[in-house]
């Protein structure tokens, strides 16, 4: 069970990652918020985020498994999370607003 | 022949991706149904139906299956043309018997490997199997077909077709292809980055087949490119045979000095002598492997030289745990049961080969990571239909004017492999549930039911493609989208009226085997449902956008 | 659309036999090469095999992109036609020595 949730926990963190490294484009940025483009100082916040959320995957993949067996885990995880996003950003585009609640209009 | 680099990868990609992709949608989609081959199996043969199971005993259980088994007579006659003089009526001497497990197995497949009297290659075998319940020891009827693992996997690395090995050869070359096709493809498209989330399912069709197959194509990029990989480097020895060949002399050499190094005798001795209990030796190798801190089930049992002074026993762990298939291996000498040799641990060399061997026959344990292939698989199978799509979407129209049945054609082949495809696969999961079940001969009919539908599939598809020649849409896509739902629904409807095992019940057991094999058919009903929907939208929506149509975004 | 400099269909042939074959012959000495090299340096001999093999694909795939994108089709032939019967031939040379 235990497992289960922490492969769970790490897909989420592949797709928050996968979600801030998208929103830190233009073009997906005005698909989520709909506004002007964003300021230099939050395309770097997000980047940073994304990287981290990646890394942070990674690192519960290794938590669960042998690391021959995470690195293809989080390989694949990585996959399924960019589709998600991709299809989220073309039908629900706002949903992916969550991740950025916290910032106000581009920084 | 080309002015640039750009221009010869996007040539290479479009023509060799066009011709070999045909090949490559049936293997990207029997291979991702092969990842749950076991369970198909299941499905298609309702005796099999019980829990995995560990290896049996060999002196009680195995034993007694494996001194009465003798060469499939399919492989006698095979083997006719490569003997000097007749073939003996029963084969005596046993160079091999294997019994192989994973945890996905309820019922075990075991061989046999006899000594080939006055055989041109000394060093041929020929062989018999069966497959056993561990259980009790009992045979499984040798006509039942495992439509999983015996049918649709090979259908993936062979396309069943086996004379001259010519299958092997073409699936081979398409996985060339395909690692062509990807690195190609990343040198075409200019802002793979970029568009890395972009798919626009309202602009033209061209555009969105587009959008889907780079998103596909892309983000499964690794999977791709490693599952064509390991499966080019899996048959090495099929499609470079060097060291059987030309190096054939280094490689006896080396035989020669790896028997001396390890104790493992390469030959016979010609002496006659018992077999000690196997069951004591396979407790002795669990032993260690727990010593050593990796306690597991037994993957591998082998005996070599059966029946002779200088036979051994090989003990092998199921590689469940790990990627590598199985773990290294403990062997006895067959008549004492004494230790002759613990594989050392693998090489660095070894260990790579190990993993990416592994990583694509996946004999592990690992839910998620098994479904994610599954996805990867479709994905593979999305970016090839909608490279065809793309095809066509470009020409149509160019050819209509043309007065070409080019476009045409394409169409009509992509809508085979592609939605007729998945009919045939549907075709033969139905047969297996309404073929007679004392019909002699069972297994070879459900694969005529599977060559047959997808023939009639290409026949619809041909027929129901005319309008691509006019530049507008075939409905066969459709049509053929509706087919799949009806016979989805149908197989599972069968499932449950012919062994009584319904959803709810299976459901209700935790019986995920069949479960999941008939949740996966209705989910994929529905998938086709939508599509078909979708498709008569824009079908209706097309000729009033025709006037617009310039088709600009053709490349990325 | 990717489109080809003015080329007669024999050339096009030309093209994909050396990309096919040539490439064959090429990643065939190669792994033989591979082999014999490694083998004879100490090398278990099928991590030697499994060595080779590896790289070869990778290779096979990187002459075959080379022989579409190279200039002269007569150069594409001599490299991966005649360096895949030296590969091999010396790899023949390696095994006499050795066996």
């Amino acid at each position: 069970m235990r497992d289960a949730l922490m492969l769970a926990a790490a897909l989420a963190a592949n797709v928050a990652g996968l979600g801030w490294l998208a929103l830190a484009m233009d073009v997906h940025w005005q698909q989520v918020r709909g506004r002007a483009p964003q300021t230099r100082a939050m395309v770097r916040l997000l980047r940073v985020l994304g990287v981290l959320g990646l890394a942070g995957s990674l690192a519960l993949c290794l938590a669960v498994d042998h690391a021959s067996m995470a690195s293809l885990v989080w390989v694949m995880a990585l996959a399924a999370a960019a589709l998600v996003v991709a299809f989220t950003l073309t039908w629900r585009a706002r949903w992916l607003g969550v991740l950025v609640a916290w910032a106000r209009t581009g920084g | 022949m080309f002015q640039n680099f750009r221009l010869a990868m996007a040539w290479l990609h479009t023509w060799f991706g066009l011709v070999l992709g045909f090949v490559l949608m049936a293997v990207f989609f029997f291979g991702a149904l092969s990842v749950f081959d076991r369970e198909i199996d299941r499905w298609a043969i309702p005796q099999s139906r019980f829990e995995p199971q560990p290896m049996p005993s060999f002196d009680q259980v195995l034993r007694p299956v494996f001194e009465s088994m003798q060469p499939t007579r399919e492989n006698v006659e095979a083997m006719r043309g490569r003997v000097n003089g007749p073939m003996p009526e029963r084969f005596e001497t046993v160079r091999r018997w294997g019994a192989y497990t994973t945890h996905r197995d309820p019922v075990l497949s075991i061989f046999a490997g006899y000594e080939v009297p006055n055989a041109k290659d000394p060093e041929e075998s020929v062989f018999g199997s069966r497959t056993i319940d561990p259980r009790n020891g009992q045979a499984l009827p040798d006509d039942r077909l495992k439509i999983g693992s015996q049918f649709f996997y090979p259908l993936h690395y062979s396309l069943n077709f086996h004379w001259k090995d010519i299958g092997y050869w073409i699936v081979g070359s398409a996985a060339l292809v395909m690692l062509l096709a990807l690195v190609s493809g990343v040198v075409m498209h200019r802002k793979i980055f970029r568009e890395l989330f972009t798919f626009r399912p309202k602009k033209s069709t061209q555009r969105s087949a587009l959008d889907l197959h780079n998103l596909t194509g892309v983000v499964a990029l690794p999977f791709h490119f490693f599952f064509a990989f390991t499966g080019l480097v899996i048959f090495a020895g099929i499609y470079f045979p060097v060291t059987h060949t030309q190096l054939d002399p280094l490689h006896e050499l080396h035989e020669k000095l790896d028997a001396e190094k390890t104790g493992l005798p390469h030959d016979r001795a010609g002496v006659a002598a018992p077999i000690a209990s196997v069951d004591a030796m396979v407790a002795e190798a669990q032993r260690r492997w727990a010593a050593k801190g990796m306690a597991g089930e037994v993957g591998f049992l082998a005996l070599q030289h059966v029946g002779d002074a200088n036979g051994y026993v090989s003990v092998y762990r199921a590689g469940t745990d790990r990627i590598a298939l199985t773990g290294e291996g403990i062997h006895f000498k067959a008549s004492t049961g004494e230790l002759l040799r613990e594989d050392p641990p693998p090489t660095a060399v070894a260990r790579l080969n190990e993993f990416l061997t592994g990583l694509h026959l996946q004999h592990f344990r690992h839910w998620l990571l098994r479904w994610l292939y599954v996805l990867g698989g479709l994905a593979g199978c999305v970016c090839i239909a909608t490279g065809f799509l793309f095809f066509v979407e470009k020409r149509k129209r160019q050819h209509a004017k043309q007065g070409s049945q080019g476009a045409r054609v394409v169409d009509a082949l992509a809508v085979t492999t592609v939605t007729g495809m998945v009919v045939a696969a549907l075709g033969v999961l139905i047969a297996n549930r309404l073929l007679p079940d004392d019909l002699p001969a069972r297994g070879s009919w459900e694969q005529y039911c599977f060559w047959g539908t997808w023939l009639l599939a290409m026949a619809h598809a041909f027929w129901r493609t005319a309008p691509v020649a006019e530049g507008r849409t075939a409905p066969a896509w459709r049509e053929q989208c509706w087919a799949i739902a009806a016979l989805a629904v149908t197989a599972v409807l069968l499932n449950w009226l012919t062994t009584g095992d319904h959803l709810l019940r299976t459901l209700a057991q935790g019986y995920w085997p069949v479960a999941g094999v008939d949740l996966f058919m209705l989910a994929g009903a529905a998938v086709a449902v939508l599509a078909a929907r979708r498709l008569k939208r824009r079908a209706e929506r097309a000729p009033a956008a025709a006037g617009g149509i310039a088709a600009k975004a053709a490349h990325a | 659309m990717a489109t080809t400099l003015p080329v007669s269909r024999l050339h096009v042939a030309l093209r994909i036999a050396a990309a096919v074959l040539g490439g064959y012959a090429f990643t065939w000495g190669f792994i033989a090469l591979g082999v014999g090299l490694l083998f004879a340096a100490g090398m278990p001999f099928h991590d030697a095999e499994h060595l080779s093999s590896i790289l070869a694909f990778l290779v096979y795939l990187a002459v075959f992109c080379w022989a579409f994108a190279a200039r002269s089709l007569p150069r594409v032939w001599a490299v991966l036609a005649g360096g895949g019967a030296l590969m091999a031939g010396a790899a023949s040379l390696i095994q006499y020595a050795i066996v």
